[in-house]
């Protein structure tokens, strides 16, 4: 119960900061959209079958997803460690009895409740403006979190690892762009070359990618997909918790 | 008696920056204790070592009678130097969720009225004056009722008459048995606070004891320095009682105690010598740290001291 208080004022105090910063809220939510507006309604898939959209638009529903729930956690928790390491609020909470895995769950809790109304919205509008043929499934819930928590890991191993919040921010995206083209998310792993196919199976992305197609496109089961990505979110949550906080 | 805080031969360095080489302090139940010491002196290093917050290189600290990194932290306070919460949280939002992180806490109300706070409990950090976010951050150390509360710089930026509120603060904790270590830069504070003071200076303990033995030792004399209109004679100096000497701008008498300055006023009525104004300067727990400090030519050259003048009438 004191671990649960704990969390839940960790979390109240992130999630209020978030709600009050008008231009994270806007960036956060707006970027999601600005992407599906760019590849899913202009850009579009090529009738012709050739290009980078060559599949129908539901073959890339998972890409989308995956952009955000790669992106958003990865930078806000990076950011999030290298602000609270600045300002030495990490200094101060090492002298409460709050965990670093405390704090890590109660920012995933957040970085949760954001993306999954950011997928929401970006499923509500691909759905509303592209001929999207999706199914919608509660067992995206279970992916999206999974997905959450890797990605949260690797943001506060990246908060630890870089040395301010420019090195965060570099950090993030030197890592965030190979990940997206080497996830089965945009890109088919037969238009890589094989040392690609090879990186593609040791990503996290990519079985979230190849899941929650399986949930959304083409109606399979996608179990071990889900297995692998718990797997790898238990792995990069203990390394996140063992990477923050560190005040010295 | 059992120290509630204890270093014993603390060293830390930071590649080839020795930040604290074999300090050790003692402080007992219910103790300010005041760390200053020039910028860089150690005194931030110290209090991390002592909170736990690094590890030392060498050497043992310990808090309420266990090694601090097992220490319940319920049992401590923090204010660390240059802390900052959630800038867009209200103050009262901010001393709950400090609150919410222990079992048990202390009315965030009662913690907002304490420092000073509660006509400002709605507004957002960010909007604070940076005295009532100092405020605040001494609040969120406060919040959990510790034992023993490690404060970095507490009242820097906080105004006059804020400072003040928060010495009676912290002396009433103190009244109630809390234990206080603190680091400043301001000499009144320390002098007014301190049970104890303890120089750090180049990461060594350089001296520590009570503000008045450190006055007593190292500040130096009082100071009489009369300014005259003319040049007294020989004849006229040994008039005067004390060790006495003559400078351009007139007489200055080392060792005079308050309540014998009128007979001085006296004797230069007799003489009849012309005076512009007599100021008596008492040494200051910033004399014996500028003395100690090697800097002491400062204080003098500038004759920043405390003092009391008089004026010729």
């Amino acid at each position: 119960m004191n671990r649960l208080s704990r969390i839940w004022a960790e979390t109240k105090a992130s999630w209020h900061s978030f709600l009050r910063q008008r231009t994270a809220i806007f960036f956060t939510f707006g970027f999601p959209l600005l992407l599906v507006g760019i590849f899913g309604v202009i850009v579009q898939t090529d009738p012709t079958g050739a290009g980078l959209f060559a599949r129908p638009v539901g073959y890339y529903v998972p890409g989308y997803l995956a952009v955000i729930v790669l992106f958003t956690p990865l930078s806000r928790i990076g950011s999030t460690v290298a602000r609270y390491r600045d300002r030495r609020q990490f200094e101060k909470l090492a002298t409460t009895p709050l965990s670093g895995a405390e704090w890590l769950g109660a920012h995933t809790i957040v970085n949760t409740g954001i993306i999954l109304l950011a997928s929401g919205l970006v499923l509500a509008v691909l759905m509303a403006l592209t001929d999207a043929q999706i199914t919608l499934s509660l067992f995206l819930v279970p992916f999206i979190v999974a997905g959450v928590v890797v990605f949260v890991g690797l943001g506060a191993i990246l908060g630890r690892i870089a040395d301010s919040r420019d090195g965060v921010i570099a950090a993030s995206n030197s890592v965030a762009l190979p990940l997206v083209f080497l996830s089965d998310t945009f890109v088919a792993p037969d238009q890589l070359p094989a040392w690609g196919s090879l990186l593609i199976e040791l990503s996290p992305l990519t079985y979230f990618a190849r899941g929650v197609r399986q949930v959304t496109y083409q109606q399979a089961p996608a179990t071990s997909e889900l297995l692998v990505l718990v797997g790898f979110a238990i792995l990069f949550f203990v390394l996140g918790a063992v990477a923050v906080p560190q005040p010295d | 008696m059992t120290p509630a805080v204890s270093a014993d031969g603390v060293s830390k360095d930071y590649g080839d920056t020795v930040a604290l080489s074999d300090v050790s302090i003692s402080v007992s139940s219910g103790e300010i204790f005041v760390l200053v010491g020039p910028n860089g002196a150690g005194k931030t290093t110290l209090v991390r070592a002592l909170t736990g917050t690094i590890e030392p290189d060498e050497g043992l600290v310990s808090v309420l009678e266990t090694p601090v990194n097992d220490t319940d932290p319920s049992r401590i306070g923090l204010l660390p130097q240059s802390f900052a919460p959630h800038d867009r949280l209200t103050a009262s939002e901010l001393l709950e969720y400090y609150a919410g992180l222990y079992d048990q806490s202390l009315a965030v109300s009662k913690v907002l009225s304490d420092v000073g706070l509660t006509a400002a409990s709605e507004t957002r950090y960010v909007n604070l004056s940076g005295g009532q976010k100092r405020r605040v951050c001494v609040g969120s150390a406060l919040i959990n009722d510790p034992e023993v509360l490690f404060l970095d710089e507490p009242t820097t930026g906080i105004d006059p008459v804020g400072r003040r509120s928060v010495w009676s603060l912290l002396d009433a904790l103190s009244d109630n048995g809390a234990t206080i270590v603190l680091t400043t830069h301001d000499m009144a504070e320390a002098a007014t606070l301190g049970d104890r003071v303890a120089l750090l200076d180049d990461g060594e303990l350089v001296e520590s004891g009570s503000p008045g033995s450190l006055i007593d030792q190292y500040g130096g004399d009082s100071v009489l320095r009369i300014e005259t209109e003319e040049t007294l004679s020989e004849a006229q100096i040994g008039q005067f009682e004390g060790d006495v000497e003559q400078s351009p701008s007139g007489l200055q008498i080392r060792n005079v105690q308050p309540d014998t300055i009128g007979q001085f006023v006296t004797q230069l009525n007799e003489l009849e010598v012309r005076y512009g104004s007599i100021t008596w300067t008492e040494p200051s727990l910033e004399d014996a740290y500028l003395q100690l400090t090697g800097n002491d030519s400062l204080g003098s050259a500038t004759g920043y001291r405390k003092s009391s003048a008089y004026s010729d009438p």
